[in-house]
This record gives C-alpha cells, sequence and structure tokens, in this order.
C-alpha cells in the first residue's frame, strides 16, 4: 500500500527540530525503517515527518573511559561492522547482525529503534541489559532517562510529547566479559518470538509481549522466553 | 520538485512527500527494472543501492533520497561483479519468474563485495531478507556461492557464536477453535454480582464503561456501534454490527466490522460470579483479524492491550455502579499502567 500523504520537513537544527515537532501530527524520522513499513500500512498517519537523521550530534560517536555514547541515528549495520568502537566484548555487534536484513540495517538507526519500542526489537532489552542512559531533548533542555524506565508498553516511551532521543550512552563492560545472546524467531531476520540475554550478572527477558524485563531468577515470564534467556545463560557461561 | 541522483543522472521530479523511492524510480524515472512486492520491507524485490549500500526503495522516500546517489539494476550493466553474478544466474538456473531477481542481483553484489568468499549457510543468513516466490534458492545460493569463491575472503572474523540448544519445556497443544485468536482474562469487582450484573446485562451501559466503545444503535439483540482502539502510534477504528445474547449472570457479544481495509470478527463471553468481597468478571475474548493491523500485529501484542481495557472496564463499573460517571477516555496512563503491574 501508499502511505496517506504527509509533510516532509527535513531539519538542520535541535531548535528547528524540536518546533517542528511541537506540531500536531509531527513524528520524527531517522532511519524509517519501522515506521515506513507501519506508514505504507497506512497503520500511523502523522501529518508532518520531521526528518531529524541529519541534525548535528545525531551521527556522532564519543568514546570515554566509561563506555560510549552514540548519537541517535546511528545505524545497526554500522555497529555491526565495528564502524564504532567496541565497549561490549562484542555484544552489541553480534546483536546488530540479527537485526531484520542488511538493506534494513543500512538505514535503520538504533535511537529510531528505541523510540519505536516495539517489545520484539533488539535493542530496547539490550539496553535494559546494559544499563544504559538514554538522552533525550525537549523545550525544557537535555534529560538523562534510564534504560530501564524507557519503554513503557509496547510502542510507548518515556518520552513526552514533543521530545526526542539525542543519543544513548551505553557503560563499558570490563575486558573479557563474556555474554550470551538467544534470538527466537521463525526465519532469520523476522520479529523475534522471545530474546534472552545473559550479562555478567545480569539476565533479560525481551519480546515478552512487554517492556524487557530484568530477570533475578528464570521464573514468571512466557516459557518460550524462558527457553530464551536459559540459551543466553548457557552460551554465556559455555 | 526534488533532484535525484540516479545512476549517475541527475532526474528532476515533481512528486508529494508519500510518494516512495521505488514509485519514484518506477513511474518519474521510467526504471522498471526495481520491483515492487509487499512495500513492507519484508520480500526485498525493490533493493537498491543508495549511497553505494543496498536499501529498500519502498522504505525510503523519495524525497529523503534527494542529492544521495542512487543505484539501480539498470545501473549495474556495466558492473564488473553483477556481470559475473549474471553469468553465474544463467549458468546456475538461479532465476524462474524473474520477480525477485532485481533485489537478488543488489544483495548478491553486496554479499560477494562486502564478505568475499563465504560458505553457504552465511549466504543463506544473507538472502533472508529476499524472497523468491519461485523458491529457487538452490540456484541463487550456488551463483553467489561461485562469484563469491572466485575473491579473497573477507578479514577472518571471529566465527559467530550460536546459543546452544535446550529442550522447550512441555506445553499444552493450543484448542482448534473457529476464532484462531483467544485471550483470558478476570477481574475483581469491588461491587457485590447484583449491582454489577445491573450494568453487565445492558449493553448501553457496557458501552458507556468500556474505553473506546460507542453504541449507535441496540434493537433486541441487534447492536451496531464502534469501537476505537490505540497502541502507541497505531490506532484503528472498526465500526461494525454485532449480536448480544445474555443469560443467568453470563453473557456473549458476537460480531464484525471494519476499518478501511482491515476487518475483524470476534466474540467477548462474560460470566459474573460472586466473591467474599464483591464479584469476580471472567471475560473471553476470541477474534479473527484480517488486512493490514494483521499483517503488522502479533496477537500477543494485544493481550496487554485487553489487559489495560478490562481494568478500566471494571474500574468504570466500579464508578458506574456507585452512581458516579465513568471515565470515558481511553487513557494510554491507565493501559501503562496495567502493563507495570500485571507481572
Amino acid at each position: 500500500m501508499k502511505p496517506a500523504s504527509f509533510d516532509y520537513a527535513p531539519v538542520e537544527t535541535l531548535g528547528a527540530a524540536l518546533s517542528a515537532l511541537s506540531a500536531q501530527g509531527a513524528k520524527p524520522l531517522a532511519g524509517g525503517q519501522s515506521l515506513a513499513p507501519t506508514m505504507n500500512l497506512r497503520l500511523v498517519r502523522p501529518r508532518v515527518l520531521v526528518d531529524v537523521k541529519a541534525l548535528p550530534g545525531m551521527r556522532e560517536v564519543t568514546e570515554t573511559a566509561a563506555g560510549l555514547r552514540l548519537g541517535a541515528a546511528v545505524t545497526h549495520a554500522e555497529i555491526e561492522d565495528g564502524a564504532v568502537p567496541d565497549v561490549t566484548c562484542g555484544f552489541m555487534a553480534h546483536v546488530a547482525r540479527g537485526i531484520a536484513y542488511r538493506a534494513v540495517r543500512n538505514r535503520g538507526t538504533i535511537g529510531g529503534s528505541l523510540c519505536h519500542a516495539d517489545p520484539a526489537a533488539d535493542w530496547p532489552s539490550c539496553m535494559v541489559a546494559l544499563g544504559a542512559t538514554m538522552i533525550a531533548a525537549g523545550p525544557g533542555g537535555e534529560r538523562r532517562i534510564a534504560a530501564r524506565d524507557w519503554m513503557r508498553a509496547p510502542f510507548v516511551t518515556a518520552l513526552a510529547p514533543g521530545e526526542m532521543l539525542l543519543a544513548v550512552e551505553i557503560p563499558r563492560l570490563p575486558p573479557g566479559s563474556r555474554w550470551g545472546y538467544a534470538k527466537i524467531n521463525r526465519k532469520v531476520g523476522e520479529f523475534a518470538s522471545a530474546l534472552g540475554i545473559a550479562l555478567p550478572g545480569v539476565m533479560v527477558a525481551g519480546a515478552i509481549e512487554a517492556p524487557p524485563a530484568l530477570l533475578h531468577a528464570i521464573e514468571g515470564i512466557p516459557p518460550l522466553a524462558a527457553v530464551a534467556v536459559t540459551r543466553a545463560v548457557a552460551m554465556r557461561d559455555a | 520538485m526534488i533532484a535525484l541522483t540516479v545512476n549517475g543522472e541527475e532526474r528532476r521530479l515533481d512528486t508529494p512527500a508519500r510518494t516512495h523511492l521505488a514509485d519514484a524510480l518506477r513511474d518519474g524515472c521510467g526504471l522498471t527494472g526495481t520491483h515492487i512486492g509487499c512495500e513492507q520491507g519484508v520480500c526485498g524485490a525493490c533493493t537498491v543501492l543508495v549511497d553505494g549500500k543496498p536499501a529498500r526503495s519502498c522504505l525510503l522516500y523519495a524525497h529523503e533520497a534527494a542529492g544521495k546517489p542512487v543505484t539501480t539494476i539498470e545501473g549495474l550493466d556495466d558492473d564488473p561483479v553483477a556481470e559475473a553474478l549474471r553469468a553465474a544466474f544463467s549458468r546456475h538456473h538461479a532465476l524462474q519468474c524473474g520477480y525477485c531477481t532485481p533485489g537478488m542481483m543488489v544483495t548478491a553484489r553486496d554479499i560477494v563485495l562486502r564478505l568475499g568468499a563465504v560458505d553457504e549457510a552465511r549466504i543463506r543468513e544473507e538472502l533472508a531478507g529476499n524472497l523468491c516466490r519461485c523458491t529457487g534458492y538452490r540456484g541463487i545460493v550456488r551463483a553467489i556461492a561461485e562469484v563469491a569463491a572466485n575473491r579473497p575472503a573477507a578479514p577472518a572474523a571471529a566465527p559467530r557464536r550460536e546459543a546452544p540448544k535446550v529442550a522447550a519445556p512441555a506445553q499444552a497443544p493450543a484448542p482448534a477453535v473457529e476464532l484462531p485468536n483467544r485471550i483470558e482474562h478476570r477481574e475483581t469487582l469491588s461491587v457485590p454480582l447484583p449491582a454489577a450484573w445491573a450494568i453487565l446485562s445492558d449493553p448501553a451501559k457496557v458501552a458507556a464503561c468500556l474505553p473506546g466503545a460507542v453504541l449507535t444503535r441496540h434493537e433486541g439483540a441487534l447492536l451496531e456501534g464502534r469501537f476505537t482502539a490505540s497502541l502507541g502510534p497505531i490506532s484503528a477504528s472498526f465500526a461494525g454490527q454485532g449480536e448480544w445474547a445474555c443469560g443467568e449472570h453470563a453473557g456473549s457479544v458476537r460480531g464484525r466490522g471494519r476499518d478501511g481495509a482491515n476487518a475483524a470478527e470476534g466474540m467477548v463471553e462474560f460470566s459474573l460470579s460472586p466473591a467474599a468481597q464483591g464479584s469476580v468478571l471472567d471475560v473471553v475474548l476470541s477474534w479473527r483479524l484480517t488486512g493490514p493491523l494483521a499483517q503488522f500485529s502479533r496477537p500477543a501484542l494485544l493481550r496487554g492491550l485487553v489487559a489495560g481495557l478490562a481494568d478500566q472496564f471494571a474500574r468504570n463499573l466500579e464508578r458506574s455502579a456507585r452512581g458516579e460517571a465513568p471515565a470515558k477516555r481511553l487513557s494510554i496512563w491507565a493501559l501503562i499502567r496495567a502493563w507495570l503491574t500485571r507481572r
């Protein structure tokens, strides 16, 4: 299908972006790899698409002793290819390679995926496991949101109306850290039916019809998620 | 007016913002080598190069591509890798109807250039985003493997670690039902059974308590109305008809409705039983959904929506039984609260 009519508004400054996003029916566009399918199916009909991917800082990558700050418009393919520094002992590159398909990963962005907040997507669960922090900007300035407070419900984030995501801060895993990742889906690249993540001292179940769950034990989650987390733990501890 | 650079040539197009790149290439530039399949990023037939990298031209609006080099299958005529792939595709019978071929070629070229000599398993993984409706994958994989084998292997990447297989916990098989999706939900009501039943047995009062529901006609067993629900940015408003049946502290509504191309058929069965403090409402919702919404949505996501709606319905019913006006607006925060508290 073709999308409903909308206005396309590319913006070059944060001020212009926030002003455009304050309009009724405005929606930010980054890679569009989740948004465009829903628009083409006419499930989402924004009045204005505010293209934020060329804003200053959106593709900036900064490595510090504490970790890595990734601009929201860094693509999955860039993470897959190691074009950004690795602070997670290969974990994020491994995850990125399993997201959708290469043609989608070339355009899809980490920030867009987090803002779309599909529970079956990879990054929202990974950010909870890594203890990442979202950097959001709005009319009131910047604020920091912990990953575990990010997804409020499927497709709903902690962003207030008019706010947008600028960057993600990912804490560095200790060198040599072991991790496990299990994504259960019907076919490579499809939406996950269950996600299991095991990092040092951390277990997360994702794609559980709800925001990702930090676990103390493998219990109280759907059976398939329990399988995914069990596999992830076995992979970490192998 | 936008300026596209397609296969090295500048093309000026007057096209609305909603035109995706695939349509702009086919209709605006006359380059019909780019094929359109699903228009939702799944089939890969429309894959072209944008900035030299494969991209879905259905998931990229033409205005976004302005100023970026775009290469279509027509632009790969003189490309040496594409030439080798064409010959290999021909040798290995890697196309039947040819519909997927332009997208396959663009993806195959990317596999060869980016990964070099790779094994068949990796080729199949990389091809997962390109569907061949003739299912002729064997020939396609062999053709790519042959061309890739003549190239140096990419810098040795560490072998990809895989999570080990573990046995799934045993689950009872789902019962065969006429309506394929089913959710059971229980709500505890703070009002006694007679007061709750006085509301539940009246469709008008039920509609008044159910956020998003509007009852426009109620004659005997026949109901007509509209139901609107939202999940994040996605919202659907179904208008339709139903039949109402009511027994001893139990009843059902069976209905069908449409929202544009989406069609839904569903049944709500409810029963009320007494409890020490108030009463207990059991609801079974079963439904079938067809159209774009069904293509997109995973039924699992609706479980949360239903839980949120049931919670709001129950609180509204309690308010109504106490003679207060129900909160009619579908509050996303109430849905979120239901999500957060249900585990």
